[in-house]
């Protein structure tokens, strides 16, 4: 597995070589591409992230998990997963650190914690990925992809925990 | 989005206000600093990879590879732009190779592409895929498991990834499903 990569670069710049490319400057050009694509994404980042940030330290975050335990408990998932669950779809660094602590708390190999791994593991950073994906593109039509993903991913928390239960 | 954000951002404003005022800026820079922080490892994973995917171009790999790819593209996305395919393409690709990092300026590429055709079914169908996370091997997961000295840290493995696939192919049957019943509806009215 680990060459893949080093083998996708000889693999490119050889036959780029071969065909009496200036791959130097084909790079640099490449790379000033990528430069202007990353400034144009920055004002959507920072504003997300603040919105993440508000989210968790205003303690909405808190009482929404808190609310939210007895319906995650009737779902089959462990109602100290509340938290988890919520915090991922925004931010990976936080929900991150949450893993980190459930996996501390309740010992790695519980079923508390291979839930925990496998939510983690089968979900994505949904707010990050669609600020991502969606930056500097037509508003129109967004909302029904953004809804059938928030779906899937409360799909997924559910599945995860069934299947911690069964494997 | 826009409701989300001015809710989330009233809503904590106005909850600050009685439990600790002084936390408010402090989390809005800490949230523009980790915008910051991002902005720099994206832009290091897209020098690397935009370099070189622009060599590739430039030496007619990767129209040879979405050669390949393309008719499939096309056909599931319904677009009619061969770049819009072709970064299609090579962002699943990169995907499934689990090159996630990779993966991400194919697909906002991509993203634009079908965008700027005003192909929306294609560009969200992308989005879907990209959101529902394709991620084959959960490695960070593996690795902090084995770190909290977990008898078998791969443990984990086959229901992330029997869950993927299960969300994933629903996630992408629903919106297929639900953009049949918009336009069927929108097709009425008019």
């Amino acid at each position: 597995m680990s060459l893949i990569i080093p083998s996708v670069f000889i693999i490119v710049i050889t036959i780029a070589a071969a065909r009496k490319v200036n791959v130097f400057s084909s790079f640099c050009a490449g790379a000033e591409e990528g430069l202007k694509f990353t400034l144009s994404l920055v004002p959507v980042l920072a504003a997300v992230f603040m919105m993440c940030k508000l989210f968790e330290i205003s303690g909405i975050a808190d009482a929404l998990a808190a609310a939210l335990s007895p319906a995650m408990r009737a779902l089959g998932v462990p109602g100290e997963l509340a938290k988890l669950a919520l915090i991922k779809p925004f931010s990976g660094s936080g929900s991150l650190s949450l893993l980190t602590e459930v996996l501390e708390k309740y010992g790695a190999d519980s079923y508390v914690s291979r839930c925990a791994c496998t939510i983690y593991a089968s979900s994505e950073t949904v707010f990050y990925v669609f600020a991502l994906y969606f930056a500097g593109t037509d508003k129109k039509g967004r909302a029904l992809p953004l809804a059938v993903v928030l779906l899937s991913t409360i799909l997924s928390t559910c599945l995860s925990c069934m299947l911690c239960r069964v494997l | 989005m826009n409701a989300i954000f001015t809710a989330v951002f009233i809503a904590s404003a106005i909850l600050l206000c009685f439990a600790d005022p002084n936390a408010f800026l402090p989390a809005l820079l800490d949230g523009a600093e980790q915008a910051a922080t991002t902005f720099l490892t994206l832009f290091c994973i897209y020098t690397v990879w935009m370099g070189l995917s622009r060599v590739a171009a430039d030496s007619g790999i990767n129209g040879a590879i979405a050669k390949k790819m393309q008719p499939l593209c096309f056909k599931f996305f319904r677009t009619k732009s061969a770049l819009g395919a072709q970064y299609a393409a090579m962002n699943i690709t990169c995907n499934v190779l689990g090159l996630g990092g990779a993966a991400t300026p194919f697909g906002i590429k991509a993203m634009k592409q079908f965008d700027g055709e005003g192909n929306l079914f294609g560009r969200n169908l992308l989005f879907i895929l990209n959101a529902t996370s394709v991620q084959i091997i959960p490695s960070t997961v593996i690795a902090l498991r084995a770190s909290f000295s977990s008898a078998s840290p791969a443990d984990v493995f086959a229901p992330a990834l029997i869950t993927t696939a299960i969300c994933t192919g629903t996630a992408v049957a629903l919106y297929f499903f639900t953009d049949k019943i918009c336009r069927s509806l929108s097709r009425r009215s008019s």
